[in-house]
Parts: structure tokens; sequence; C-alpha cells
């Protein structure tokens, strides 16, 4: 499912003393079942972008096409709310957002919003809990008695129960140890091999390099730059005046490179730097 | 949320802004008072002026001040119809079957919505030029004399300190969290009144536990700071008393002074 920014403005407060713009102009295309990586520097306009996502900011001017639905600057309650089940967000820290007293009511709580019956949300509830490592005897207890790890899974879990088609994930993340970390990507990488588009909102550039096939870099509002990780990251010296750098396999490479060793194209995963070593290795 | 001026600060450095908290809480709250002795044109005349010479002297806009009285429009309507309605006296102006609106009545009404103006301005005044912060150190200072009938003036100011310092943390908190169930389906204000009441709970609970969660946090970097309640700290905020605040002071004195006089006069 594809979703299309068409010259999307956004303000915050308009007509106010407070009033700040916070998009200009947004062009964008989100390709049917693409891993798209957005990242820009804090304050870039990443989370308002996202948030038109899943119209829960409607733009100031320009639209928001999501599927065949269209999000206008007028647009009511009514027609939107069809976007919010196709569009899952995992906002930051999605931890902070459980509520509920067991944790697979918590994680029903999402489809049971859109009018799927109790018994087949907390059979989706189950399947996804089961998906993201939460182990049955977990089901009926408090989200509150989790660990934070454990939280943020279940977190997840009730926005992969509404199955959206379009996952959004905001630093997922962030705060996690690096097992954990390893766990999550691998998890949301074989949820976007089942078919689900993925957006992903990260300062962490391997990530990016590991996991995305287009990249979208914003920068106050803007979007300047478009492309695939492989692209991008061969222009070090911009990356790098944008505050955001490169992975560190391409790091490595480029201490390589100063030694005299040259490089068709900068390798931007670790494996990729490994194939062209062992290249070099054996050629030359 | 966002749209709330009433309690934001806006930095600035006028006359107004460099003031002593405690001189303009003080002057708040005796203008507060002062307003009731007002009870004709000259009287509603000399605190206007007086009003708008503070707005003059914050170099302000005064579209803020308007902004801030917006909210309070819907209560003050309220007042004024229903003080126009029950006011008796006068000459008839116009007669609907019981309902008269007499010449007393629509002063009365006009100087109560005088009356609500001028405290929200005045009110607005003090937020939109005072840190929250300082506002709290005024406080605590200007309590400090109850400290000798055991009022724990300490722990209130810091009480307080800590509550305007976290209202914005909150709000975030509230916008990120009603974002969030949003994301997945929730409506909020929709339906009947049980549900909308229900509706509100994904977003109390998920508040109150990371309230809990963030005062054990501020509660453990506090002590482990040395914090061991208010007996023999320093300050490092100090305020400090200058000319204009005795003057501020002095020409409230004068104002109600001139409104008393007045009103013997009459």
């Amino acid at each position: 499912m594809a979703i299309h920014f068409d010259k999307v403005t956004y303000t915050y407060q308009p007509n106010t003393p407070f009033e700040s713009r916070a998009l200009f102009d947004i062009d964008m295309t989100v390709a049917d079942g693409s891993f798209t990586a957005l990242v820009g520097h804090t304050g870039s306009g990443k989370s308002t972008l996202l948030q038109h996502l899943n119209a829960l900011l409607l733009p100031t001017s320009g639209n928001v096409t999501v599927d065949d639905i269209t999000i206008k600057p007028d647009s009511k309650a009514k027609a939107i709310k069809p976007v919010r089940k196709k569009v899952g967000v995992v906002f930051q820290f999605p931890e902070t957002q459980l509520f509920d007293e067991t944790v697979l009511k918590d994680v029903a709580f999402g489809p049971q919003n859109f009018g799927v019956s109790k018994e087949e949300a907390e059979n989706t509830a189950r399947e996804k809990l089961r998906l993201v490592g939460i182990s049955d005897e977990l089901f009926e207890r408090s989200p509150f008695e989790l660990s934070g790890g454990q939280m943020r899974r279940v977190a997840i879990a009730g926005i992969l129960a509404m199955k959206p088609s379009v996952l959004v994930l905001d630093e997922p993340t962030a705060g996690l140890d690096p097992k954990a970390r390893i766990d999550m990507m691998r998890l949301f990488e074989s949820i976007h091999q089942s078919g689900v588009t993925t957006i992903l909102v990260t300062h962490l550039m391997d990530d990016v390099a590991d996991y995305a096939d287009t990249m979208y870099v914003l920068e106050k509002g803007r979007l300047v730059k478009t492309g695939t990780p492989a692209q991008l990251f061969q222009d070090v010296a911009f990356m790098t005046a944008h505050q955001l750098g490169v992975p560190k396999a391409t790091q490595f490479a480029l201490l390589l490179q100063e030694r005299g060793q040259h490089f068709e194209q900068l390798p931007i995963t670790r494996a990729e730097l490994v194939k062209a070593i062992t290249e070099v290795a054996n050629h030359g | 949320m966002d749209k709330l001026i009433i309690g934001r600060y806006i930095p600035g450095n006028s006359l107004v802004h460099r003031m002593d908290p405690r001189s303009k809480l003080l002057a708040m709250f005796a203008f507060v008072l002062i307003i009731f002795l007002a009870n004709d044109v000259v009287g509603y005349g000399i605190l206007t002026v007086f009003t708008f010479l503070g707005v003059a002297l914050s170099r302000i806009s005064i579209s803020y001040f308007l902004k801030g009285l917006r909210p309070m429009l819907g209560l003050i309507l309220f007042t004024v119809i229903f003080q126009m309605l029950f006011t008796t006296g006068g000459d008839v102006l116009f007669q609907i079957w019981l309902i008269k609106i007499t010449t007393y009545s629509v002063q009365n009404a006009a100087y109560i919505f005088m009356r609500f103006v001028l405290i929200i301005f005045m009110s607005t005044l003090l937020t939109l030029t005072t840190p929250p912060l300082t506002l709290a150190d005024g406080i605590e200072t200007g309590l400090a004399p109850l400290k000798k009938i055991k009022v724990p003036v300490h722990e209130i100011g810091l009480m307080l300190s800590i509550s305007l310092r976290f209202i914005p943390t909150l709000m975030d908190d509230t916008t990120m969290i009603m974002n969030a169930q949003k994301a997945r389906g929730m409506d909020f204000g929709e339906g009947n009144l049980v549900q909308k009441v229900k509706s509100v709970i994904p977003i109390l609970i998920p508040l109150f536990v990371s309230s809990f969660r963030r005062a054990d946090d501020l509660a453990i970097a506090m002590e482990s700071r040395g914090y061991q309640g208010g007996d023999g700290r320093s300050k490092y905020r100090i305020l400090k008393w200058q000319r204009f605040d005795t003057l501020l002071l002095l020409s409230l004195v004068a104002v109600a002074a001139a409104l008393i006089a007045w009103n013997r006069l009459k």
C-alpha cells in the first residue's frame, strides 16, 4: 500500500503568537512493500511528518494519500479513521501507552476499537504476543509487572494486533540493550518480509544500512535528500555535515581508503565490507 | 492545550519583567481587593488606566492578553447576562414578559464585565512576565513569616516549583499518550457520556503510572544530590526588591486612596 505526500506543509498553532512551521512542501512517496528510513537531526520535523502518516495531524496545506484515502486539511474524523487501521504507528517509548488490567486485554484493545469482536481480538492478541516473544504465562499478568523490554514488546504487539499494512516505527530500539536491539530489528525485518510496508525513523545509521531500501533525509522541515542508503552514504561529506554520519562499515572503509585502498563503491554494511576486503585479498 | 495563554511565560526584559515577583504577587492580590472599591465610571476608569499602563510597560502585544481572555469568555458572558436579567431598578429600557432590561442592569453588567476583564488582564500580566520558578520563589519567601506558626513553607515552595516545572512535561506526556491511543483506534469526545468517561481511562492510567515513576526517579535523583530538606540550604536565585517595586505598591495605595476618596465625595 503506497503512501504519497503532495506538497504537504504543517504549521503548529497557526494564527497565534506561538505559530511555528514544522514542514515545508514535503513531496514523498513510500512505495508498497518498501522499507523506508527517515533520518534527520533532532527537531528536523520527523515526528511531525510521521504523525501525518496516520492522520494524527492534518496537513495545513497539501494532502497525504494513503492507498485510496486522501487526507486533506479539512478531512473529517470519520473519513480518516480507516487510515489508522491501515497504518500502525509504534511511537517512541511505546511502553508508556499500556493501561489495561492484563497484557492480553491491552493488546486486544486496538482491534476492538475497529469493531473486531472480543474473541477474535484476543485470538489475534495471543498470536501477536507469541510473535514478539512474550510467553503464554505472562498473558494474564498486569502489564505493569513486566520488565521494560517486555513492556515494549507488549506495546508493539498491541499495534501489530490491528494487522496494519504499513508499520511506522519511531526509534523503536531507543534505550534497549544491544541484544534486545538486534532481536527487535530482526523482528521488524521478518514482519517486513511478510509483506508489511515499513517506515523507520532512527538515528542509527547502521540500522538504516542494514535494513532500509529507501532513505529520506529531513532537515529543518524540508526533505533534502532521497535515495537508497547505498547511494546516500557515498556522500560522506554531506552526511557528516548534517550531523547524521555514516555506518560503521563505511567509516572503516574510509580509514582504509586514507591508507591507499580504493573502493569502487563504499560498503555500507559489514557483509559488504567483508566482501570488498576479500576481493582485494584475492585479486590484488 | 497549546492554545492556553494563561499561565505561560513570555521572556522579555521590560520593567515589569525585571520586577520582584513578591511585589507583583502582592500587587495582584491587592488589585483584586481594590477592584471591589470601584463602583462607577470614574472608579473603573482609574483602574483601566492603571491596568493598561502595566500592559504598556510590559511591552507585550495586547493580542496575548486578548487571547488569554478567550477561554474565559463563556464564563464572563454567562455572569454578565445573568447580572443583566436579575438586576432591578432604574428606567426600563425594554421589557419582554417578565424580563426587564433597565439602565441599572445594563450598567451593572458593564461593571461586572470590566471587573472580569481587568482581573484577567492583571493575572495574565503577572504570569506572562514572571517565570514560573521565580513565581514559586516569590510565594515561598512571601510565606516565610508563616514558619512561625509551623506551616511547612519550604516544602510548599518546593512542591510548588516542582509542580510548575512538570506542568509542560505532563502536558507533553498527555498529548503523546493521547496520540498513541488514537493510533490504536481510540475516539475521544464521541458517543454518550458513559463512553466518553470510559475513553479517559486509557489516558489517565498511563499518565498516573508515568507520574509515579517520575516522582520516584526525581526523589532518588534529589537524594543522591544531597537534598535533606529545607534546613540549612542556601539559595541560588536571590530576589531583589528594587525601587520600582516600592513604587508599584505605593501607586496601588494611591489608587485605593483615590477610589475611597471618590466614593466618599459622591
